[in-house]
């Protein structure tokens, strides 16, 4: 290839070597999405068939009860969930970053284990566990991890228990990266391992806490699986429209109602989308995200 | 990412400075108490997990749920899982492995590609792609299936291990990553060099940009092997076949078979049980014999 | 054999004579459509149609067909059980491409799919001709007139599986109405506080919309030739009786609501803990499979009726082979719907024995080898003989076509009535509305 100097030199080979991905991402993200845009213009009955119906989708959507139960219980999962886990994740991460032992290697991968395994196959495992009568609190009187009233903070066990290892691992080899010279001088001035964690570490792995919770709080709200596999073991707690998300997938196959149901992923979609974008500009500072 | 070094070796070197732990002995027997009750919260489930796969669906619903109980059935339900429905788990356990490993090579190669030339190739339209792959990195996926299902029913490409695939190979994230290390980690002048040389635009990218971004790739590798392992959603969707199933489509098939109760429902759970344990023993292993490249490249995960 | 295998290798070798026999096999095909050749179809030797069906031991049965068949051979696909393989057909039936020839789709779903025009009218075909070996209410479930839109092939009359040790060992008797069944509830339960008369599964639309079958609630008034008419009353007398007859039996703790299906049912079956589970017609080979241990204690009895000396039954469950509207081969496609099954004695042995399938065509009901079978698990009891002649005592009854929405707002609702203890019969009234407004969203003119 001839050498040219200017801000075009190696045109060619950057469009031929960006091609796959471009392709991929028109493909896989902006065509569905146009998509989903277009279908959620439309309204489609039983009776009648496909109408262009502006936005009544939306309107519907936004007056609708159950898609509103919907997302106020994905984001008090989130509020509640999220940071519960995230601090369990911190604290592991100082824990094992502090100590090195036979067993802080061990904890740590134990911790870590449960990400390997598929989400399904996770939430079958507690499934059982959660049983009423043959689980683990089946000799807590009366305890039942799957009523209506506690099956969501059961549910939430069960993403903690898949996600805190991951996230754990994450903020610890945020914390390996650190200069070890900033909190050696703390130590010789009379600093405590708590003082240190809590004031020096971690602010300085900020940047890695900031993302964690970013991408948590985006698969919070597009909670899918885990609700929909403990589904069958007690369907008046966890309906069809329990969270957004299986409510679209419901409205478009069991009810065949796509329109409606893409209304609802766009406007899911878009929720998270500028979610994410509003707690990223907040904390851009301190976010790695450049 | 300023904070987050991508370096495997840095990590290694840090857990050789000496620490001066023993001085807070209190604190340290606290925090090992922590650490061995998390430990037992985090393993219960695969206790469990071996112990229920021991049993018959008797043991299973009359015995107590954390020790062994009723029959040794260990060996008959793994028979019995491998031949339930003429063997079709062992389809599902190849298919697994099928996606994971071309998804995993492909999206790493789509972004190695990608990410090398957003660092280190101007071409007209770069910074805009750039952008535009920035804001895309939060678009919720699970959101796009629904269309992306119809879209690919148009083109009769549901319902093949392509609608798998192809989807799969999209990593945005992964394409950022290995940008930022490929502009960290890739020196211009040995590029100019091999330019120089005569080498083409995708011999330098070979010989000079791979060897360079490689432990970025592993994690990138690593990370989307497992995602597509674990994913369930997307084949969910687009596969009706069930020779065509991943491991996690096929047993949820078995347990909605099994908790449908009407006609043509089976209690499979002793079977589900002993799939699921199949199941994640490779993954298992695969963890343990690659801990030094997760560690290694987790740093870069700092930010996934 | 070997006719077929030189054909397919000539045609590929010459892609415009290829052309020419596909053109003709359609045209003859098409022929085959007006009703009046039957050789259309096979100048490439057998035509393959594409089945999806989720019975449990399907493969000998399709390996039987496929060896007692020249001119149609079966490419079976399991999409999915129950709402999983639905979904996927809406989908691929939406999309235009992708469904398969012939669908196994359940009784209650049938209006669903025929509404949207995607099941094809298999009496064009000659399905009428099997007409006369199914009893009317189930013909009725898959036709209109004339017009056939699926083949039965399973059904799930009810009846009483009771525990005979249970019953000894308190002197229960075998009640024979639904108050005697309360009175024996209220004995059971004060010589064994711990245990249950029986289990109300609030998760399976199926068996209460079953309970609310043989009471004599009709909730849907709808065919397909009356849409979009539909006249809809969840809240009737006879439902709202029902509701309040169990309502009363969990609120005084006679009967338990855990899930049907779930490990803690299976539980309660090898336990105990239930005196009786209220089955349908593959409950015994079912039961059987889940509570081994328990072979022996069981027992079969009809259903308690409302009214003394009744014989009114319900249906819970059943199913139908379809033809879709993509199907090329629609003519063989209602061939494999009515033979898969149909009334081959050795397509059923499997059906029976390890499927535990219960037959909807007369002659297999008749067969001694199914009539008279005697199951060990039952203490060696013709348990058929209580369920054939539930079957044949089941009343005409109509489904709606949004069921899966149906489903879903009687069980959500029943569960929440459980869950916050407000009335039962209350719930069927937010079911009346729900529905009715769904009905009046997707176009239907709704009736009481």
């Amino acid at each position: 290839m001839r050498i040219r100097k200017g801000p075009g030199r190696h045109a060619a080979a950057g469009w031929l070597f960006v091609t796959p991905f471009t392709v991929l991402l028109v493909a896989f993200l902006l065509l569905p999405m146009a998509y989903a845009a277009k279908l959620s213009l439309y309204r489609s009955t039983l009776v009648q068939g496909e109408v262009f119906a502006w936005l009544d989708n939306y309107r519907q959507a936004l007056g609708d009860p159950e898609f509103r139960r919907g997302v106020v219980r994905v984001i008090v999962f989130g509020v509640v969930q999220t940071p519960v886990m995230i601090a369990l994740a911190l604290v592991f991460a100082l824990l094992i970053d502090e100590a090195t032992s036979r067993l802080s290697r061990f904890f740590r991968l134990a911790a870590f284990v449960p990400y390997a395994v598929p989400v399904v196959i996770g939430t079958l495992m507690w499934g059982f566990l959660y049983s009423p009568r043959t689980g683990l609190f089946s000799s807590a009187g009366g305890l039942d991890p799957l009523s209506g009233d506690t099956v969501l903070v059961s549910l939430g066990n069960v993403v903690t228990w898949q996600w805190a290892g991951y996230n754990m691992i994450v903020l610890y080899a945020a914390l390996q990266g650190l200069p070890r010279e900033v909190y050696e001088s703390a130590r010789i001035d009379g600093a405590g391992p708590v003082q240190i964690a809590l004031r020096i570490k971690t602010p300085m792995i900020s940047a890695a806490i900031v993302l964690v919770t970013i991408f948590t709080i985006i698969g919070t709200l597009q909670f899918f699986t885990e609700p929909l596999i403990l589904q069958p073991l007690n369907p008046g707690a966890i309906t069809n429209s329990y969270t957004p998300n299986m409510y679209a997938y419901h409205q478009a196959f069991s009810y065949q109602q796509y329109n409606y149901s893409a209304a609802i992923s766009f406007l899911l979609g878009a929720v998270v989308f500028i979610g994410s974008y509003i707690f990223l500009f907040v904390t851009r500072r301190r976010s790695a995200l450049r | 990412m300023s904070t987050v070094t991508l370096d495997g070796t840095s990590t290694r070197a840090a857990e050789r400075t000496p620490r001066r732990t023993a001085r807070f002995g209190a604190g340290r027997i606290a925090s090992h108490a922590v650490m061995a009750v998390m430990a037992v919260y985090f393993l219960l489930p695969f206790w469990w997990l071996l112990v229920a796969a021991t049993k018959n669906n008797d043991g299973l619903f009359g015995s107590q749920p954390l020790w062994f109980g009723g029959d040794f059935s260990l060996f008959d339900n793994l028979s019995r899982l491998f031949t339930q429905d003429d063997g079709v788990y062992l389809k599902w356990l190849r298919n697994s492995a099928l996606y994971s490993v071309v998804s995993g090579f492909g999206a790493t190669a789509v972004a190695a590609l990608a990410g090398y030339a957003f660092a280190k190739l101007r071409f007209p339209g770069r910074n805009a792609l750039f952008a535009a792959l920035l804001g895309l990195i939060m678009v919720p996926m699970t959101a796009l299936v629904l269309p992306t299902y119809l879209l690919m029913s148009e083109i009769g490409l549901t319902d093949s291990v392509w609608a798998v695939i192809l989807p799969s190979l999209l990593n945005p994230f992964g394409v950022y990553l290995l940008r930022v290390y490929a502009h960290d980690s890739v020196p211009d002048e040995m590029l100019e060099a091999a330019r120089i040389d005569g080498a083409g635009e995708f011999r330098v990218f070979l010989s000079v940009a791979l060897p360079a971004m490689r432990p970025a790739l592993v994690t990138v590798l690593l990370f989307t092997m497992v995602a597509t392992w674990n994913n369930f959603f997307l084949p969910l969707v687009m596969l009706s076949d069930d020779d065509l199933f991943p491991l996690t489509v096929g047993l949820r098939t078995w347990y909605q078979s099994a908790t449908i109760g009407s006609g043509g429902g089976q209690a499979l759970f002793n079977v589900i049980v002993a799939g699921s344990l199949v199941a994640i023993i490779p993954l298992i292993i695969a963890f343990l014999l690659l801990q030094r490249y997760w560690r290694g490249g987790l740093t870069i995960g700092a930010v996934k | 054999m070997s006719v077929r295998h030189s054909s397919l290798k000539r045609g590929r070798r010459r892609p415009v004579r290829a052309m020419v026999a596909v053109v003709a096999a359609a045209a003859l095909t098409a022929a085959g459509c007006g009703g009046s050749g039957d050789a259309g179809g096979k100048p490439d030797g057998p035509v393959k149609i594409k089945v999806w069906a989720w019975y449990p031991s399907f493969k000998p049965v399709v390996d039987h067909f496929n060896k007692t068949h020249t001119d149609v051979q079966i490419e079976w696909t399991n999409a999915g059980t129950g709402q999983d393989q639905y979904t996927k057909l809406q989908t691929a039936l939406k999309a235009g491409k992708g469904a398969p020839d012939v669908v196994m789709i359940e009784f209650q779903e049938i209006p669903t799919f025929q509404l949207t025009k995607h099941l094809v009218d298999m009496g064009e075909y000659g399905a009428n001709a099997a007409k006369g070996n199914y009893v009317d209410w189930a013909w009725k479930q898959v036709s209109a007139g004339d017009k056939v839109y699926a083949i039965p092939v399973d059904a799930g009359p009810m009846a009483m599986l009771y525990r005979k040790d249970i019953f000894d060992k308190y002197k229960l008797t075998v009640p024979k109405t639904w108050a005697e069944f309360k009175e024996q509830a209220q004995k059971l339960k004060k010589a064994s506080p711990s245990s249950f008369m029986t289990d109300f599964g609030a998760n399976d639309g199926g068996f209460m919309t079953g309970l609310l079958w043989q009471a004599g609630a009709r909730p849907f008034d709808y065919t397909s030739a009356k849409a979009p008419n539909i006249g809809l009353s969840l809240n009737g007398p006879q439902a709202k009786q029902t509701m309040s007859y169990w309502e009363d039996m969990v609120g005084t703790g006679l009967a338990d609501t855990t899930a049907f299906a779930t490990t803690d049912f299976y539980t309660g079956l090898t336990t105990g803990k239930y005196a009786t589970y209220l089955a349908a017609g593959w409950g015994p080979g079912y039961l059987a499979s889940v509570a081994k241990k328990t072979s022996g204690k069981w027992r079969a009895a009809p259903l308690p009726q409302w009214t003394d000396g009744a014989n009114a039954q319900g249906d819970w469950g059943g199913s139908a082979f379809a033809v879709t509207d993509q199907s090329e081969h629609p003519k063989e496609a209602t061939k494999v719907a009515m033979e898969i099954f149909g009334v081959d004695k050795e397509a059923w042995r499997i059906g029976i024995d390890q499927a535990f399938l219960f037959p909807t065509t007369t002659p297999i009901l008749e067969w001694d080898y199914f009539r008279g079978k005697e199951y060990e698990f039952f203490g060696g009891q013709k348990v058929n003989e209580v369920f054939v002649p539930a079957y044949n005592g089941v009343g005409e009854f109509r489904w709606s076509p949004f069921n899966s929405y149906y489903f879903s707002q009687l069980t959500t609702a029943l569960n929440q009535a459980i869950e916050k203890k407000t009335s039962w019969p209350a719930a069927l009234d937010t079911v009346q509305q729900n529905l009715t407004k769904y009905a009046s969203q997707q176009g239907f003119k709704v009736a009481p």
